[in-house]
């Protein structure tokens, strides 16, 4: 009877046990949908280890937190570099002044100047061997030297970074030169991304394979030691350089409030938390408590917070919850497997791709959101021509039929089963229960193939699988990071799952990619997405929408593709919040 | 002989029993529409839509519908099919195995009970969800996989009970008498002490059901259960996306059809239980 | 009996082999190649076969075999493939919030339900003892996965009596944290529990020598707690105890949902992402401890029930 006492008094104990919020200190509160594994920029190759290393590290150029079409500008380097005439030669100045973190790592504690040895070094480390980073197809066979140098390195026993690479030259501490060995367009944009987020090689040795957890960067918060756990919370860098929020943007942006802390010293929060939180169920509610300050909504869950005509539910509005909707840089698709002999049938391709109902599946999964692909580049990158409208995206199960017949395989007779292989979550499965359904109407027979990540990867990379899906985000704001999902070279393992191998279509790929942004090279990219719409290489599926949900109180947030350097540009307006709090 | 009038007097104790009678209807219930499901009778046009997505239940749609449009209530009589094909088949894989481990370990000791402690040692030292997920990586995606996997992983519980129960019970008197009188090794342990421990195989049996049912549920939200038919546990699965924004039915749908049948189980187990264990004839 | 102890803790090397042999047919020969997943959705095929080399895969697999038993033997597990972090410490990380999460659930579920089963063993075939099981018993037969979408929602959410997610170091900072999934994970246990608890105790009960009890004059209660809890405390304890390994492992679910970072959510980010250390040091692991605290039972039998005899 006594432990039923006890335990009656522990289960009150805990009742009314729920934290409340504090505003003893200007934060703001984030979620992260995965788990976060460590800060090694060189392996942040997901959107969300990029957002954490962002927090933290910074790199020689940004994107503009503001502007769109996106725009590169200067971060650690103190200007855009001046490039020699054939494009091969870069010579960067770096900006003076910036200092790393405060860490045991350095003299006396304190965080020592930022140089161009620093840059080469960080470049040198995403190159090496014995690293394997995922972040290395940046720059795998661009730089002179940098290639041998890797080979070298990998037979020794430890990588010599002391080797001086051709095309990596310290000119003094802040120029430095960087050559290529053929022209490369999105150079600048590698140099923005977590790869070549500059490190400190005093950090790197110090910790050596502790070093993912000791971030020591130079960017506008600091983490001094990352813990696995539920929540990471980063705090500002009181010694951050002289860094001002920007006084222009976008047209309109001044109305959104975006520009109100205009000229201001950034950062204007002092603490970040990042909760992780995995399941959508707790993220929402947690959400819905003002635990949270942003949501990024999956677009299946988004009728929970809009009207049918996508406006925010009225308790939303109460509550000064806002709605941000903008196209996303991605593409979905069900790729087709083009060693299998039948898929080199490109009527069957065409006559699958008139079968499958899109406005419906954009009802279904996306709530109307998400925008029918047209080609695989999605708008906003050049390539992708407003007014192209693809022939065989259309929901035309009669025209259909036709096509399969005169594919051979009238009424799908003579058709194996087809199986597309998924990932195993609730909307994958859903999705392709979906096409099943689609492809029964004109007699073709779908099975689900179910698989957890590696076995889904696995089984493209060994050409394992008759047909897959796919989702593919934008790394960099350009065509070409698309249009190589279908360069024969890059066929599995690479990225080119689909093993599609066109060679009219590849001798155009080459030429647009050494061309620099001209009206020359998107004219290409014109030709190659229509060539795709064409021949059908895949089912092409969405362009998808990004759906956010902010606070009121959460200042400065714009919606931003390469969001990992967006940030240090936060804002939260406490007495907004003060105020509202009562209404959740 | 006796051994029939032991179960006759076990069904007419179980018949009297309100609780146990209800619950022997509605696993027979149900093992009904899962047959009426799997020879095609109901439950064959789950596939169909009927309606709009996400209907709320109503007096057409019962259970409402999902997010194709596709009628709830039949999905959950599918799932039936499913959930008691998976519970069964368990059970076929683990009592054969668990039994004849358990009780050639116990009976025998030395070297055959080493060897056997070792295997089900090992086996129940590896975590369960490794063995499953690893189970079905092997075989592939799919009902015979989620079978084999839960079969494999659930002889082992039944088999170090067993083996305990026969342990003690081969040290009691009548095993010593049974020994005394001339009787074989066979004969002690498949006429003596078998029947003494056949309340821990029921009880064991009718857990293993309500387990693989469930599992079937867990094995669903990690995406490695039934493909292409609707199961209780994907219709559960797909509830975690849908709850938040109010659709709640097929959640409750698949919910209370698994709580009717595990429930009945568990009632049914117990009341084997009581009218099956030797010791408490006459009782 | 310390002779036996040691012969039991030699034991621990054929089934540790015998764990290691599983394990390595599952994942070094059966799985499939883990480094398109490793380098991420810009692998080129050059990084995948410096990546084999790297991580040993080209080895024979004798010597594959023989890296598995080093590591059972030596507990020196590495870095983890994926997250690139040591497997040691992230497991010393991970196990504190599972423990916090499912021990205390566990200890309370286990001392609620004995109490259940005793009083429903007390009054066998009335109908309190009809009540009270078949309230566990409907516990219990609704899916965990259904338990923590419902009670999140109102009880956290709705009402707001609990926290919806998170987790904090420290006590008593982690109680609110695991609170509600704990509450969860007493009603999953509840059943079992009691149904298992009422048989052993009922067995005993209908033993000769609670005859002879009786014939003394005995009251039942005294029975009840004297001698039949005494005798039924074996069955009960190896109950208890087998069970403890699977609460380091955590709840998988529960963790997922309360974002816990606990080795339930670890083992599973392991499984998707071909992190085939990190697996093995988590099989490796619960196997040891799982032979340790059954030899612990082991010996407990001695101490509750002479009959038993170590050999």
């Amino acid at each position: 009877m006594k432990s039923l006492v006890l335990v009656v008094a522990i289960t009150f104990l805990v009742f009314g046990c729920s934290k409340e919020n504090s505003f003893d200190e200007r934060e703001i509160n984030l979620i992260s949908p995965e788990k976060i594994s460590g800060f090694d920029p060189i392996n942040a190759s997901d959107k969300y280890s990029a957002n954490e290393a962002g927090k933290v590290y910074e790199g020689l150029f940004e994107f503009h937190p503001l502007k769109r079409p996106y725009e590169l500008i200067p971060n650690l380097a103190e200007s855009l570099p001046v490039v020699s005439l054939d494009g091969l030669n870069y010579t960067f100045k770096l900006r003076k002044g910036v200092y790393f973190h405060d860490s045991p790592v350095f003299k006396q504690n304190i965080g020592r100047e930022l140089n161009a040895h620093d840059v080469i070094f960080s470049i040198k480390r995403l190159a090496d061997p014995k690293l394997n980073a995922k972040g290395w197809w940046i720059l795998d066979d661009r730089l002179v030297g940098l290639n041998e140098w890797r080979i070298k390195n990998s037979k020794n026993e430890k990588t010599n970074y002391e080797e001086e690479i051709e095309g990596l030259k310290v000119l003094d501490d802040y120029t430095l030169q960087i050559k290529l060995n053929k022209p490369y367009p999105q150079f600048l944009y590698a140099l923005a991304m977590p790869y070549t987020f500059v490190v400190a090689r005093e950090a790197v040795e110090f910790y050596g394979k502790e070093f993912l957890n000791y971030p020591v960067g130079t960017g506008a918060f600091v983490l001094p030691k990352f813990e696995q756990s539920s929540m990471i919370t980063y705090f500002r860098n009181p010694k951050f350089r002289e860094k001002l929020y920007p006084s222009e943007g976008e047209e309109g942006d001044d109305k959104l409030g975006l520009l109100a802390d205009a000229g201001k010293k950034i950062p204007l929060v002092d603490k970040i938390n990042v909760h992780v939180m995995v399941e959508s169920q707790p993220k929402w509610l947690s959400f819905m408590k003002a635990k949270n300050d942003l949501l990024e909504v999956k677009d299946v869950n988004i009728q929970q917070s809009i009207t049918p005509d996508r406006t925010l539910k009225s308790d939303h509005k109460e509550k000064g919850i806002r709605l941000i909707m903008k196209p996303m840089l991605d593409v979905t698709y069900f790729a087709f497997n083009h060693d299998e002999p039948i898929f080199k049938n490109k009527k069957l391709r065409q006559a699958m791709n008139l079968a499958f109902d899109r406005a419906s599946y954009n009802r279904l999964f996306h709530e109307n959101t998400a925008f029918e692909a047209q080609g695989p580049i999605p708008p906003g990158l050049d390539g992708q021509k407003k007014e192209f409208k693809n022939p065989y995206i259309k929901y035309d199960v009669e025209l259909a039929k036709k096509y399969l017949a005169e594919a051979g395989f009238p009424g799908g007779k003579g058709l194996p089963t087809i199986v597309v292989q998924t990932r195993s979550d609730t909307v994958s499965r859903q999705q392709v229960e979906f096409f099943e359904k689609c492809m029964e109407k004109i007699g073709i027979n779908i099975d689900i193939g179910m698989n957890t990540w590696p076995e889904l990867v696995n089984k493209v990379t060994k050409k394992q699988h008759q047909m897959y899906t796919m989702a593919w985000g934008a790394d960099y704001p350009d065509a070409e990071n698309f249009l190589g999902l279908l360069y024969c070279p890059n066929q599995a393992p690479g990225s080119n799952g689909a093993n599609y191998c066109n060679p009219e279509f590849d001798t155009i790929f080459k030429q647009a990619t050494v061309l620099q942004d001209s009206p020359e090279r998107t004219d290409l990219y014109e030709k190659l997405n229509e060539m795709i719409a064409f021949d059908v290489p895949w089912i092409l599926g969405f362009h998808r929408t990004d759906i956010y949900l902010t606070q009121a109180w959460l200042k400065n947030f714009k919606h931003m593709e390469f969001n990992h350097s967006q940030f240090q540009y936060l804002n939260v307006d406490l007495e907004v919040k003060k105020q509202l709090l009562n209404k959740f | 002989m006796k051994e029939k009038s032991l179960w006759k007097d076990a069904l007419g104790r179980l018949i009297k029993d309100k609780w146990a009678f209800g619950s022997l209807i509605v696993v027979l219930t149900y093992s009904l529409i899962a047959v009426l499901s799997a020879s095609g009778v109901i439950a064959q046009d789950w596939a169909k839509e009927v309606g709009a997505s996400n209907l709320a239940p109503g007096s057409e749609y019962w259970f409402g519908t999902d997010i194709f449009g596709r009628d709830v209530f039949t999905k959950v009589l599918h799932g039936t099919k499913i959930a008691m094909s998976v519970g069964l088949m368990t059970a076929l894989i683990a009592i054969p195995i668990g039994v004849t481990l358990g009780a050639l370990a116990g009976y025998y000791g030395g070297w055959v009970d080493d060897f056997i402690t070792w295997l089900y040692t090992t086996f129940s030292s590896i975590p369960n969800i490794m063995l499953l997920i690893s189970i079905t990586m092997i075989l592939g995606k799919g009902i015979f996989s989620v079978y084999v996997a839960l079969g494999a992983t659930s002889w082992v519980t039944l088999c170090r009970l067993i083996r305990g129960e026969v342990i003690k019970h081969k040290e009691r008197e009548y095993v010593q008498a049974a020994g005394a009188i001339g009787g074989s090794h066979f004969r002690k342990l498949f006429i003596h002490i078998l029947p003494n421990v056949t309340h821990i195989i029921i009880i064991n049996t009718s857990l293993q059901f309500q387990f693989a049912i469930k599992s079937e549920v867990i094995l669903s939200y990690l995406g490695l259960g039934v493909q292409g038919e609707p199961s209780w546990g994907t219709m559960i699965d797909d509830a975690k996306l849908e709850l938040t924004r109010g659709i709640w039915w097929q959640l409750a749908g698949a919910t209370f059809a698994m709580f009717l049948v595990v429930l009945a189980f568990n009632l049914l187990g117990d009341a084997l239980r009581d009218s099956l264990d030797p010791k408490l004839k006459g009782k | 009996m310390i002779k036996y102890i040691i012969r039991r803790l030699l034991y621990l090397i054929p089934v540790l082999l015998g764990v290691c042999f599983i394990i390595f047919i599952l994942f070094n020969l059966v799985a499939g190649d883990p480094t398109a997943v490793l380098l991420g959705k810009n692998a080129t095929a050059a990084q995948m076969i410096e990546l084999r080399e790297q991580l040993g895969l080209n080895k024979t697999l004798t010597e594959q075999y023989f890296d598995v038993v080093k590591s059972a033997f030596t507990f020196n597990f590495g870095h983890s493939w994926s997250t690139k972090q040591e497997i040691s410490q992230m497991i010393l990380r991970g196990a504190y919030p599972s423990l916090c999460l499912t021990l205390p659930a566990f200890i309370v579920a286990t001392i609620f339900s004995l109490i259940i089963a005793l009083v429903v063993a007390f009054y066998r075939g009335k109908g309190i003892d009809l009540f009270i099981r078949i309230l566990c018993i409907a516990g219990v037969s609704i899916s965990a996965l259904a338990y923590i979408l419902f009670f999140q929602y109102f009880f956290a959410f709705k009402f707001g009596w609990f926290e919806i997610s998170g987790f904090e170091y420290g006590f008593p900072n982690f109680i609110p944290f695991v609170a509600l999934p704990g509450i969860i994970f007493i009603i999953l246990s509840l059943g079992p529990d009691v149904r298992f608890f009422r048989t052993v105790i009922l067995d005993e009960i209908y033993q000769d020598y609670v005859r002879t009890a009786r014939a003394k004059g005995l009251s039942d209660l005294s029975i009840l707690l004297k001698h039949v809890l005494r005798n039924a405390l074996i069955p009960i304890i190896t109950y208890v105890i087998i069970q403890v390994p699977y609460l380091i492992l955590g709840a998988l679910l529960l963790e997922n949902f309360f974002s816990i970072p606990g080795l339930g959510g670890i083992t599973l980010n392991a499984l998707n992402s071909s992190d085939f250390p990190v697996i093995k040091a988590m099989a490796i692991l619960s196997s040891v401890l799982y032979i340790l605290l059954s030899l612990f039972t082991d010996i407990l039998y001695t101490f509750a029930d002479p009959r038993v005899k170590l050999k």
